[in-house]
């Protein structure tokens, strides 16, 4: 504390100095944290209320030396919170439960173990917000400007000193007898505080007062804008903020284009040629043809020449690609009970999947190319499924749809005969 | 007003005979209620299946609470605290309790060994059979009798000597009053912390996870820590508070401890159920049945109301009511806090354990419940409460009090720790 010298009674004279607005308080200096609690007792301890102590770091014991209140911030906090909590609830229900309910994987919209992260989080978000304005509200900040900051001493009161200031609006307060109150303390300096020269007085400068009008008006612009288009009618096209981003030099596949004799910008293949690998030559394969018909065999080899063996694997490969793809219509054994016409039934609706194993039905007496073409390209209002399945996985179900077609209608002959005590009931299931 | 505080002249420090007679009234209650509970043990005829479920809860419960004043010592060093001081010597006899804790801890892992097949399902010979459990033979190579011995006892080791190192150092210094004791400690802390959370971490997943075996959850390990936190701080509490009775520490223990104590205690409240919720909604979610049994047991039946009573008890209540500053600072509403969560933190690990105690059959003999750990009707599954239970549970907290009884001894308080001033002086602003 060496920069204002030894502890002394380093007080200023009380008149109000040339040039200096009226008294605001005293501001006195303590040497260590410790003296400023005690100082800070005695000055409640003499009736004052409108002082306050700064420090650089909290002291410990001063809110209680200062008679200070407890802080109601805790129960704002809670209400922040329990707020957070309802509305966080009330939000996720209001859109999901109520006005935009959505039906996901037949779950219902409502179940509150899914709502709970949200609703802790909103519980989290308005109670830290609440405490961090509630704070700042509480303690009168953001204060710009502050009569004490006028003091170099108080300048230094994030650094190293800890002071006290009374307001001369105390009802105690009495220039002499506080300022004696506040040395007797154990102040090591005291001064008195003015309010700025000349307050009413003063005037903003011109170029500030300028800015802020232009900077205003400058703000309206949009909003004019926008009020503008919302109340009149125009022919002329939209505004383009960036044409180079709307207009690029650049053909779409739909857009017209007079560099080729046709117009079209969209360049089909050329007549009499094939792209490599489009080839596509063996009939039986890529379209189920053989011979101009629908084929009732199978491919001979696939595109790459390995041979086209039907094995339990390529049946169990077929049932995979089977159930994932075809089941929701056509159900899992084939009978056009899926999930899908299951749930059209509910609704009211007719439509049924087509049963593919009714022994008196079309798809039964089937060729299997055209079986193929079917998936390849659908059916009625089934869709083509070629974009998604290639071809060898279309031939796999092709089978393994061949053989629920057998399951579904077999007989006691198709069970070797030592399996069939094996049999619940034993009969089929089927009954044929 | 000052930041530190010297020790009050007039405070009682020295331990005295409180140790002798806690762990005298230890010896009492442990003999007189495991003497019992051998008795109902018994007479229930189930070949001790019930009484080795009771015994494992109990013994959890004492388990977890030395896990509690472990992890205090080690966290007061690792982020170099202040408060903590005043009462870490106590916290430091709770903890050095360990070696105690895990002989007793033999009470179920012998038999264990020895080819008791129906405290685990992992050690009966229906989890090897490949037709009822093909998803647990993988398993089999970790959950079994020897390796899972082998591994308690170095749960043990673990424990035990990281709380003894702490406590051993701390007593030195009481002695040469060496400030490098502190920043040595501080050193430790942090391997001691990493060894500590894998020690429990994997402590949770043999000793209360593989009770059933088949379901897993990684964060088993991370909740039951969070329980045991509020049993250790709400014993802790408990203790400090019995000592002060006793006249000794009245001067050096505030008002502001307890307040800490309280945080920490409401703080693990709510992680605890925060982790419970996370790993019952990735669970739920995820809806896959290996993993929602768990849940199933718990969650329909009459368990469901053991589920709704740790929702409100072990969280909302205290939840709501432990976040006010008076509540931790009032004794007799602290006490009564603690007290509380101790039940309540007792009635978690009920709730994990119980539910895997209906099995297809038991090695024995052919009593048939319709039910299985893995999979079955929880319509057979009831809670299954009996005075067994408590009375081991009494019975192990007297083994507790012995071990907690033998290290209150010298000096109560580290009396040369140079953050002590700093503690004596803490107060909650």
């Amino acid at each position: 504390m060496s920069d204002h010298g030894a502890h002394g009674h380093d007080v200023e004279h009380d008149d109000v100095p040339a040039g200096e607005g009226k008294l605001f308080g005293l501001l006195a200096e303590y040497d260590t944290p410790g003296e400023l609690v005690e100082a800070a007792r005695k000055v409640r301890d003499a009736g004052y209320t409108d002082f306050d102590c700064y420090s650089p770091f909290p002291v410990h014991g001063i809110d209680e030396a200062m008679g200070i209140k407890r802080t109601i911030l805790p129960l704002l906090i809670f209400g922040g919170g329990f707020t957070g909590l309802v509305g966080g609830i009330a939000l996720q229900w209001y859109c999901n439960a109520y006005k935009w309910g959505w039906n996901i994987s037949g779950k219902p919209t409502w179940s509150l173990p899914a709502n709970i992260p949200i609703a802790f989080e909103t519980t989290i978000l308005i109670s830290v917000l609440t405490a961090f304005f509630g704070m700042w509200a509480l303690n009168k900040l953001p204060q710009v400007w502050h009569p004490f900051f006028r003091s170099e001493r108080f300048g230094r009161v994030t650094d190293d000193a800890f002071l006290i200031g009374i307001e001369s609006d105390d009802k105690r307060f009495d220039l002499e007898g506080t300022k004696k109150l506040l040395v007797d303390a154990g102040a090591i300096a005291v001064e008195s505080c003015h309010k700025d020269p000349d307050l009413s007085k003063a005037v903003m400068p011109k170029w500030l007062l300028a800015l802020i009008i232009a900077s205003t008006a400058f703000a309206l612009i949009p909003l004019a804008i926008a009020a503008k288009a919302r109340n009149s009618k125009s022919s002329e096209p939209h505004y383009h903020i960036f044409p180079d981003m709307d207009f690029q030099p650049k053909f779409k596949s739909d857009q017209p284009n007079d560099l080729f004799a046709d117009g079209r910008s969209n360049r089909g293949e050329i007549d009499g040629t094939i792209p490599r690998g489009s080839l596509n030559a063996d009939d039986v394969f890529y379209r189920g043809l053989e011979g101009g018909d629908w084929t009732h065999g199978f491919p001979k080899a696939y595109p790459d020449g390995r041979e086209f063996v039907i094995d339990d694997k390529l049946v169990k490969r077929g049932q995979n690609r089977f159930n994932i793809y075809c089941t929701p219509c056509h159900g899992y054994d084939g009978n056009g009970n899926g999930a899908v016409p299951q749930r059209v039934k509910l609704g009211g609706g007719l439509w049924a999947a087509r049963n593919l194993v009714d022994p008196k039905a079309d798809v039964i007496r089937m060729p299997n190319g055209q079986l193929f073409n079917t998936i390849s390209n659908g059916y009625n209002t089934m869709m083509g499924y070629g974009a998604q399945i290639p071809q060898s996985d279309r031939w796999a179900i092709v089978i393994y749809v061949r053989a629920l077609e057998r399951a579904q209608n077999a007989s006691l002959d198709d069970v070797p005969a030592d399996q069939r005590t094996n049999m619940p009931g034993g009969t089929m299931g089927g009954g044929k | 007003m000052s930041l530190e505080k010297t020790l009050h002249p007039d405070e009682k420090i020295k331990a005295g005979k409180i140790g002798g007679s806690l762990a005298k009234a230890g010896v009492a209650i442990a003999v007189v209620f495991l003497g019992i509970s051998l008795a109902l043990g018994a007479a229930y005829g189930d070949h001790w299946k019930r009484f080795m479920y009771a015994y494992l809860i109990g013994w959890t419960f004492i388990f977890s609470i030395c896990l509690g004043c472990l992890w205090i010592t080690i966290l007061h060093h690792l982020v170099r605290g202040r408060w903590v001081t005043a009462i870490r010597r106590i916290a430091e006899a709770i903890a050095t309790a360990f070696p105690l804790v895990f002989v007793a801890g033999l009470g179920f892992v012998l038999p264990v060994l020895l080819g008791y097949k129906n405290l685990y399902y992992w050690a009966h010979p229906d989890a090897h059979d490949p037709e009822l459990n093909h998803n647990l033979l993988h398993k089999l190579g970790w959950l079994e009798p020897g390796f899972f011995t082998v591994r308690f006892v170095i749960y043990g080791v673990v424990f035990s000597s990281i709380a003894a190192y702490f406590a051993r150092k701390s007593r030195e210094q009481d002695e040469s009053g060496d400030p490098k004791i502190s920043t040595t400690l501080r050193v430790a802390s942090a391997p001691a912390m990493i060894l500590y959370s894998f020690a429990t971490c994997f402590a949770a997943f043999d000793i209360l996870m593989s009770l059933a075996p088949a379901w897993y959850s990684t964060i088993y390990g991370v909740n039951f820590w969070g329980s045991s936190m509020v049993g250790g701080m709400a014993t802790l509490g408990l203790v400090v508070l019995g000592i002060q009775r006793t006249g000794r520490l009245t001067h050096s223990v505030n008002a502001s401890h307890y307040h800490d104590i309280g945080k920490w205690m409401f703080a693990f409240t709510f992680f605890w159920a925060y982790t419970q919720f996370s790993q019952f909604m990735l669970q739920w979610y995820g809806n896959m049945p290996e993993e929602t049994v768990w849940y199933k047991y718990r969650l329909f039946g009459d368990w469901q109301w053991v589920s709704i009573a740790m929702l409100v008890g072990f969280w909302l209540f205290p939840f709501v009511f432990l976040m006010s500053r008076w509540t931790k600072r009032i004794v007799p509403s602290f006490v009564f806090f603690a007290v509380w969560q101790l039940v309540f933190h007792w009635l978690d690990i009920y709730w994990n354990v119980m539910p895997n105690y209906d099995w297809q059959t038991d090695y024995h003999g052919t009593t048939s419940v319709v039910a299985g750990p893995l999979s079955g009707n929880i319509a057979y599954h009831h809670v299954g409460f009996t005075p067994l239970d408590v009375t081991v549970w009494i019975g192990l907290i007297g083994i507790l009090l012995i071990g907690i009884g033998r290290n209150l001894t010298g000096n109560l308080i580290p009396v040369k720790d140079p953050t002590l001033g700093l503690s004596l002086a803490h107060d909650v602003m």
